[in-house]
Parts: structure tokens; C-alpha cells; sequence
């Protein structure tokens, strides 16, 4: 091969010495010496210097175009002929992540040859991420798993031998049982991942079983914020923000066009109108980039920043007296209760500085109407509920619950979910089971009766049970889409614990860490390949969604189905279904709708309301806003919320401080990838194409790293491994490192997993302490 | 071609890049690559965002997102490096590649000053930016447009684009027009 020139930028080869020449010279001849700089770049450093040229560094700010950008948009055709493309075209829902977009799959003889936004649909308007743009290759992508597959070799080793489905499952359940029969009853545990629209029929399937799940998401997302939300307003109301009408709207800890495109999209067009932005975040996310005030916090500090600002509503008057009056219950213990967080303190805990937060509460107050939104950062410290309600209550004494703008109470739809019992079945298990479920008497909230979603077993609990037999021996796991030996804290106990099992059957789409060290590996089906009814409010408040499979590869089966076939074969077939659109026929029969009348129409929605509460109450104990709650008292816990520092942190640990003097926040995402999945789709990899640990520059000047150097990051539980990327976005004492990284760049090998928050379990993901050097 | 006054083939459309809105997800990118058949084996990239790291401006921490695609330059520099004469300037403004007559010499990627003409390794030949032309054919914006998630990049006609410009930074490259409400946007436009 021609020698290759290195690029003046990157110092990478990119072109041949001889096309430099000839360029140079045709360059010369045709006058075009004004571009003569660019030709000893390579493609995308020219692009870069283009952009960096363009924007300048010459601040100009101008009044914006307060206008919102027009969308295409189509009437509902579940399935129709493109001309275009020659393709049938099956309206469905992405679930490459656990939200579900509506999208539209375009299939040509038997192939999907196009996965685009749906323009029809009032959720997306039309608009798809980058991960669910990659469905088709996502989807025929040559790791697929297509055949159940059994391990022919040691543990980890990696031969594996084809199997049937009848073969796999059988093993399956015979192992199951034979366990239980030497082990007890609860030594069959069950897990899943992230949710896809199986994950409230995965809790049918549990509770029909009579054994504990638990899950990643658990404790660490979504459970926390939700059960504050309910504990406070008797509904999830945080998690839906109406962006519609919003004039001003906070962001915490959530970097939505990364993650919740659907959100992403809401909170561009109500800035685009001009509403105001706050964002809470230790990073300069491309959210914060976005915002009109960016408040900068101690990561993990956020439930002293939320009491902070409730101090500045409440001592100023600025809330709202009469929905106080009329609609919450403690107020005066919460007002006393704030007198201990004064803005000089919470300064001090936070690091934002005192009038920043004076400002961004008074604009969220006083700008009406105004919406909160949280996400998974919120549930990462060291008192995730407090935090939860903390902020829900910021909400709450502003007025700003379920009113246009404001956050709203999802509609209830006429399709079953996570709340009917009959769904569930969680009516049939019996005190002795909520009793012996793993966690119950530490973390109530997360994994006894006293759940305010549905009960799961505690994560670290459920390690230490697997590795030392206490309280009773677990033995054997059964596991749908979890890639545990990479998405949990504290990746060697973990491992431990897994390679200690007698038996471990994991279904997934890809080979993953986890299904390596399975003894059964099942082939689960993408949601092109899969009917569903979906009905989530983090993607709509007040629709449920029409999934269709398209088509079919391999011998994967739909969740629904691994679910059902397995039931079956563990003697209670009858509380499952026969087939998948059986329990779809079930999910819909409130709408007097079977799937196949659904397949027809594609959307079941309700109009959005507001302030329902006034002709129910609130779903809470006193049917009002519980700003006090007696509940948490009666189990031993602060009726009001209050701040716990972080186990591991300079104040609390100053110590450990001395040798670990980093703080380390984790799990920032990009928009790419998916937790830990993703990153071998070579058009998303290439994107993103390694794990970068985002650390301030005079810190690494002071540490000799430099952009791009290795980096070893250590904590008390050992090792990992990243590169530096140097940006101002982080304060010197802290460093940020995306999660699900596999290998050696996983940063769940150094955290810890033991000192989990009160009541629910959450570890501190967001906020430990950690050391770096460069790598020899 | 026939020039309509109204709709998507109106010939006056050009891409606007709010930059404001712009928010680095990557749809426009993967939807562009999706769209055009651009395959990883292929290496070729239509449409790239650049990313402006943090940096302190005047006491303020700022980050920005620039979506790259071929600008359809007035006098396309790419077509000076072309020996067969395989790339055009039409009428309508397209900056068009003749796929049958293109050798793949690479001339003309590596002489686009901005790095938007790629060369595709499975064709063998160059391409870029056609700004979605099958599809407005068929009355639907480019993909990159559709799947914006902050509607940064909008296909506009010469009516719009006042409405969107007014009293904004702007800098008007060929049928790409970026513009912005902070940065003066002092680029050097051809």
C-alpha cells in the first residue's frame, strides 16, 4: 500500500502521498490555493475545523425565533404499501431501549430493509433515535443469538452445543426443581432487565411462580423516584412533565436527548418557544448546554439542593397558599423541617453558590406553570427516597401538580398494566413469601409488602445469599434480558456469585458476559419480531401502543412466549397464557378490544385532563399531597424528607479522602449506546468508539494525564481502566465515568454495592470515591 | 428538472441548521446512513456532527453541535478536482455526482475543503449529500430532517426562511444555511 500522509490534526494516515500531490497541483492550476490549508486534513478533522471556524468564539447573543419547527405528519395506517421503497409498511413501536417509540418497519420480501419514526404518532411525531435507526442493523447483525444453546464445556469457557427449545426448557425446569428439592423453595431466584414491554408480565410470571425477582433497575432506577412520587402525590407525577404548555421547566440529573428522545423532543420545542430552562447536573450535558441556569452540584448532594430551594419558596411566600391550604397535608412540619437547610449550609454541601440556587428557585416558582422532570441520576444516592420527595414537593407547593405545564398524573386507559392485581397475580402470594423475599426487612420500600409498585428482591442481599447460603441458600437463577456481569455494582461479587450458582439460564439477543457464564442460553425475540400491547407513562401519559412482529429469525421466541412455555412446564401453565395474543386479548378486554381489532386501529388513548384530583383526591393515606407521611414513620423511618451525605465522600470519609481524593460519579450516557448494549453495532461504535472518563484539566494537568492517555481509576474495590478526555463540563474534584462498559473498562468493578440508601436499597452510584493515574 | 412553486421540490428549499436546537444526539447521522444504504462496509458518511467541546466564553461555559452535509456550494470546488467530470452543478442548485461516470479516483474527497464528499468502499465510487432526493420526490422531507430531535435542521423554502433568520446570526453556505442566536457565526462562508 502507497504510503499514507499523516493528517496536521489528528496525526492519523489519510491519504496517499501521491493524491496529496496531485490535489495540491490541481489546487495550484484551478485557483483554489484558498482552501490550500484544509488538504492536510484528513475528512473529519476538516469538518471539525469547518464547524470550529464557523461558530467562532465571538458571543453575540441575540433574541431568539420563538418558534417551534413544523413536523410532518400522516394519518394512522397500521399497515400499508410504500411505493417508494416497493415495501409493506407495519406500524410498531422501537424497544431498543425500555420506552417504546413509535416507528414504522418497512419489509420487502420477508426482510426488514427500513426502521423510520413514525410521522403518524402524537408520542413521537416522527422522530426515532440513533439506536432505534439502527434497528435493522441491530437486527440481522451476525452475533444474534437464533437457537436455545446449552454449555458444552467448563462454565465460561465457551463451547456451547445447539439444543431445542423443548430440550432447553425441560432442562430447565427439571433443574428447577431438583434445586428446590434439595435447597428449599427459594433457592430458585428470578431476574430481570430492562423493561420491554414483558417486563409487568414478567412479574405475573414470578408471582404465578411463588419466587422472588429482582432487577437492576430495581433499587438503582425507576423504583426510588417512583415510590417517592407516590409516597408524596399517590401517583407518578415527576416522570411527566407536560412540556406542551410548560413556561419553565427543571431538568434533574436528566439528559433527555440522550436518553428519552420523546422527552428530548418536548423540552427542545418548549424551549424553542421560549420557556426557561434549569438544569441540575454535575455535568455540562448537552441539556445543561441548552439551559438558562445550569446549577453545578456535588454529585449526590441533590436531596440538600431540592430542601435548599424549598427553604428559599417557603420562607419567601412564594408558593402556592391555596393549593397548600386545600391540598396538603404537614405542611407546617415541612416548613419547620427546612429551616435546617438554610442556603449557607446547602451551599456548603452542594457547591452551587448560594444566589445561583436563590435564582433558580424563585424562577421556578414564580414562572407558571412550571414542570420538574427526574431521571435515573436521582436514584443513585445516599437517600433516594428523600430525594424523591424532596423534589416531588417542590412540585406539589408551587401548584404545579396535574395542571396544564405543570406535571401531570397519567390518564388511567382502558387497557390492564402494572397496577391490576389481576395482571399481576401479586393477590396470591402469601405473608411467608413477602416475608422471606430477600431485603423485606432492611429495604420495606423496595422489597416487602409495604412496596408501592411491586415488591423485588435486593440486589446485594441477593449476592450474599447466593454466596454464603444466609439467610437460606439460593442456587439457581433464571434470567430475561440482564447482562448482570456487567450492569451491576461491584462487578467481582457479582461474578462470584453467578459462577457459584447451580444453575443459571439467561435469554438475550447477543452473547453477552452474563449468557457466557450460563449453563442455558434462550434466544429471545427483538420487538420486530414480536407482537405486543405497550403501555408505558414515561412514552405517553395517556395512550397504549400496537406492537407488530414482522418477522421471524431464527428460532427466537418473543419473552411473552419463553414466559408461557416455561410456566407450563413448572406446573402452573394454567395462571399463564396458551399464546402471546392470548394475554394480549386479556390486556385489552377493558377496551372491549381483541389484538386483532388492535392490529387494526394501532393506538388506544384517552384525552389528557387535569387536576383530577379534585374529584378523587389524591391516591394517598389522607388524600391529599403528604408532605409528612406517617407510613414512613411507622416503619422506622423520617416522615420528612432530609440530606444523608454520601457513605463514601470527603465529609463523610475523610480518611478514605486521603487516599481515594476523587469523587466519582457514574453512569452518564451516550446517545448511542444502551446501557450495556449496543457497542458491537458498528455504525453506533464508531460513534462512540471507547469509554472516555470525563475529568477537569487543571486536574489532570496536576495528575500528568493528558487528552486520549489510559488511565487506571482505583477504588477500595479494585481497578478499572479508561481514557481521559479533558473538558471543562467537570468540576476538578470530580470525575465521571459512563457505565455498561465491558472488561476492564467496567466502572462497576470499583463501586460498591453494599452501602445502599434507606428503604429501598439504591447503591451510591453517583457519588463514591475513587483515585487516578496514568497507566504505565 | 421541472421546477414546482409549491412543495417539497420547490427549488428554492434549502437546509436550515438552527444551531440552537442542535443537541449532538446522532439521529441525523444514523438516519442519513440508514437512508443511503451507507453501511459500515461502505465508510461513508453523508452527514457528521461536530462537536464544539466545552470552552469558557466571556465568564460562560458553552458547548455546541454542528451537523455537517454537503452544502451544495455555489461553485463547488470538488468539481474543479473531478478528471471526468463526473460531478455537476444543476440548475435547481443540487451539486450532483454522475454515479456512471464517477472512477473513484478520490480526487474530489480529498479536495472538498470541508470533508463532506465521501467515497464509498463498496461502490467504489463518490457520493454525498443529495439532500434526500428520492424522497422529496415522494413528498417527504430528507431523513435527517424527519428524525431531528430538536428540530434543529429544517427543509425550508425562501418564504420561511425570513421568518427563521429574522434578527439571528446567519451564515449561507450554498443551500445550507446555519444559523444562530449567540455566536456571530464569523465562519467563512465560499
Amino acid at each position: 500500500m502507497a504510503e499514507q500522509v499523516l493528517c496536521l490534526r489528528c496525526k492519523q494516515p489519510f491519504v496517499p502521498q501521491k493524491l496529496l500531490h496531485n490535489i495540491t497541483q490541481i489546487a495550484k492550476e484551478k485557483d483554489l490555493d484558498k482552501y490550500q490549508h484544509n488538504y492536510a486534513l484528513c475528512q473529519k478533522c476538516k469538518s471539525q475545523v469547518f464547524a470550529e471556524q464557523l461558530l467562532g468564539c465571538d458571543l453575540e447573543p441575540v433574541e431568539r425565533v420563538k418558534r417551534i419547527a413544523s413536523r410532518r405528519s400522516e394519518k394512522i395506517e397500521t399497515v400499508k404499501m410504500d411505493t417508494r421503497l416497493g415495501t409493506t409498511v407495519y406500524k410498531s413501536q422501537c424497544f431498543f431501549c425500555n420506552q417504546g417509540c413509535d416507528a414504522v418497519v418497512h419489509v420487502r420480501n420477508g426482510k426488514v430493509v427500513k426502521v423510520e419514526g413514525d410521522p403518524s404518532s402524537a408520542v413521537t411525531k416522527g422522530i426515532l433515535c440513533s439506536k432505534g435507526l439502527a434497528s435493522k442493523d441491530i437486527l440481522y447483525h451476525p452475533g444474534r443469538l437464533l437457537y436455545p444453546m446449552k454449555r458444552a464445556g467448563e462454565r465460561g469457557e465457551g463451547k456451547w452445543k445447539r439444543i431445542s427449545w423443548d430440550e432447553a426448557l425441560d432442562t430447565t425446569a427439571k433443574r428447577f426443581s431438583e434445586i428446590e428439592e434439595k435447597y428449599g423453595k427459594h433457592s430458585v431466584a428470578l431476574a430481570t432487565g430492562t423493561s420491554r414491554g414483558w417486563v409487568d408480565y414478567f412479574s405475573r410470571f414470578a408471582n404465578a411462580y411463588g419466587r422472588q425477582r429482582t432487577g437492576p433497575g430495581a433499587a438503582q432506577c425507576f423504583m426510588p423516584r417512583v415510590t417517592a412520587e407516590r409516597l408524596v402525590a399517590g401517583s407518578v407525577v415527576l416522570e411527566c412533565p407536560h412540556y406542551e404548555d410548560t413556561n419553565c421547566m427543571i431538568l434533574w440529573g436528566f439528559n433527555p436527548t440522550n436518553t428519552s428522545l420523546v422527552k428530548g423532543r418536548g423540552m427542545m420545542e418548549a424551549r424553542s418557544r421560549g420557556a426557561k430552562m434549569i438544569v441540575v447536573d454535575p455535568i455540562f450535558s448537552e441539556a445543561a448546554s441548552k439551559a438558562d441556569i445550569w446549577l453545578q452540584l456535588r454529585p449526590g448532594t441533590d436531596a440538600a439542593l431540592a430542601l435548599g430551594m424549598l427553604n428559599v419558596i417557603i420562607n419567601a411566600g412564594m408558593y402556592d397558599k391555596e393549593f397548600v391550604d386545600r391540598w396538603c397535608f404537614g405542611f407546617e412540619k415541612l416548613r419547620q423541617r427546612v429551616q435546617e437547610y438554610p442556603l449557607e449550609k446547602v451551599e456548603e454541601i452542594t457547591w452551587i453558590r448560594r444566589e445561583k440556587i436563590k435564582a433558580a428557585a424563585q424562577l421556578y416558582a414564580t414562572t407558571k406553570p412550571a414542570s420538574i422532570s427526574v431521571w435515573l441520576a436521582v436514584d443513585q444516592n445516599a437517600d433516594t427516597i428523600s430525594t424523591g420527595r424532596a423534589i416531588t414537593m417542590l412540585a406539589a407547593i408551587t401548584g404545579n401538580i396535574d395542571v396544564p405545564g405543570g406535571n401531570i398524573i397519567p390518564m388511567k386507559i382502558n387497557v390492564r398494566g402494572l397496577s391490576d392485581p389481576a395482571l399481576t397475580l401479586v393477590n396470591k402470594l402469601t405473608t411467608e413469601h413477602h416475608q422471606k423475599r430477600l431485603g423485606s426487612k432492611e429495604y420495606p420500600l423496595l422489597s416487602s409488602k409495604a412496596s408501592l409498585i411491586t415488591p423485588v428482591a435486593h440486589n446485594f442481599t441477593l449476592w450474599q445469599a447466593i454466596l454464603t447460603g444466609e439467610p437460606y441458600p439460593v442456587r439457581a437463577l433464571f434470567c430475561q434480558g440482564n447482562n448482570m456481569l456487567v450492569s451491576y455494582a461491584n462487578t467481582k461479587m457479582v461474578t462470584d456469585a453467578v459462577l457459584s450458582l447451580d444453575f443459571f439460564v439467561v435469554a438475550d439477543f447477543f452473547m453477552t458476559p452474563t449468557t457466557d457464564v450460563a449453563d442455558i442460553v434462550l434466544p429471545a425475540a427483538t420487538w420486530m419480531e414480536r407482537d405486543a400491547v405497550t403501555n408505558f407513562h414515561q412514552i405517553s401519559y395517556n395512550s397504549a401502543h400496537l406492537q407488530q412482529k414482522t418477522v421471524q429469525l431464527g428460532e427466537c421466541w418473543s419473552d411473552f412466549k419463553i414466559m408461557n412455555e416455561l410456566g407450563r412446564r413448572l406446573g402452573f401453565g394454567e395462571l399463564m397464557f396458551p399464546t402471546d395474543e392470548a394475554y394480549f386479548d386479556f390486556l385489552l378486554e377493558p377496551s372491549g378490544m381483541t389484538f386483532e381489532d388492535f392490529k387494526g386501529v394501532g393506538v388506544i388513548s384517552s384525552s389528557l385532563t387535569f387536576k383530577k384530583y379534585e374529584v378523587t383526591g389524591f391516591q394517598t393515606p389522607s388524600g391529599k399531597i403528604q408532605l409528612y407521611d406517617q407510613r414512613l414513620e411507622d416503619l422506622g423511618f423520617d416522615p420528612l424528607p432530609s440530606y444523608r451525605e454520601p457513605t463514601e465522600s470527603p465529609m463523610s470519609a475523610p480518611e478514605k479522602t486521603k487516599e481515594y481524593p476523587l469523587i466519582i460519579t457514574t453512569g452518564g450516557r451516550v446517545p448511542v449506546f444502551r446501557h450495556s448494549e449496543l457497542r458491537n453495532i458498528p455504525i453506533l461504535r464508531e460513534i462512540v468508539p471507547e469509554l472516555l472518563m470525563s475529568i477537569n484539566p487543571k486536574k489532570a494537568q496536576e495528575l500528568g494525564i493528558e487528552e486520549g492517555d489510559s488511565v487506571l481509576v482505583e477504588s477500595p474495590r479494585g481497578s478499572m481502566e479508561a481514557k481521559a478526555h479533558l473538558t471543562e463540563a467537570i468540576d476538578p474534584r470530580v470525575v465521571q465515568i459512563p457505565s455498561h462498559w465491558p472488561g476492564r473498562n467496567n466502572v462497576n468493578l470499583i463501586m460498591d454495592n453494599e452501602n445502599c440508601a434507606p428503604m429501598i436499597g439504591s447503591a451510591q452510584l453517583r457519588c463514591q470515591l475513587c483515585r487516578v493515574r496514568k497507566k504505565d | 428538472m421541472q421546477s414546482k412553486k409549491k412543495g417539497l421540490t420547490d427549488i428554492s428549499r434549502i437546509l436550515l441548521v438552527n444551531l440552537d436546537n442542535c443537541v449532538g444526539c446522532y439521529a441525523c447521522e444514523v438516519a442519513c446512513r440508514q437512508e443511503h444504504d451507507l453501511t459500515f462496509e461502505t465508510k461513508s458518511r453523508w452527514c457528521r456532527v461536530m462537536t464544539i467541546e466545552p470552552r469558557l466564553v466571556k465568564g460562560g461555559l458553552h458547548m455546541d453541535f454542528v451537523p455537517l452535509m454537503c452544502f451544495q456550494c455555489d461553485d463547488p470546488p470538488c468539481a474543479y478536482f473531478c478528471p471526468v467530470n463526473a460531478i455537476s452543478k444543476r440548475e435547481d442548485g443540487m451539486v450532483v455526482v454522475d454515479e456512471e461516470v464517477c472512477t473513484g479516483c478520490r480526487l474530489c474527497v480529498y479536495g472538498c475543503p470541508y470533508g463532506v464528499m465521501s467515497y464509498n468502499e463498496v461502490k467504489g465510487i463518490a457520493g454525498k449529500c443529495d439532500l434526500c432526493s428520492n424522497r422529496i420526490a415522494h413528498g417527504l422531507e430528507p431523513s435527517c430532517v424527519q428524525h431531528c430531535v430538536g428540530g434543529a435542521i429544517q427543509f425550508i423554502t425562501l418564504k420561511e426562511f425570513a421568518d427563521w433568520t429574522q434578527g439571528q446570526h446567519v451564515v449561507t453556505v450554498g443551500k445550507v444555511c446555519y444559523t444562530s442566536s449567540k455566536w456571530k457565526l464569523e465562519g467563512k462562508a465560499v
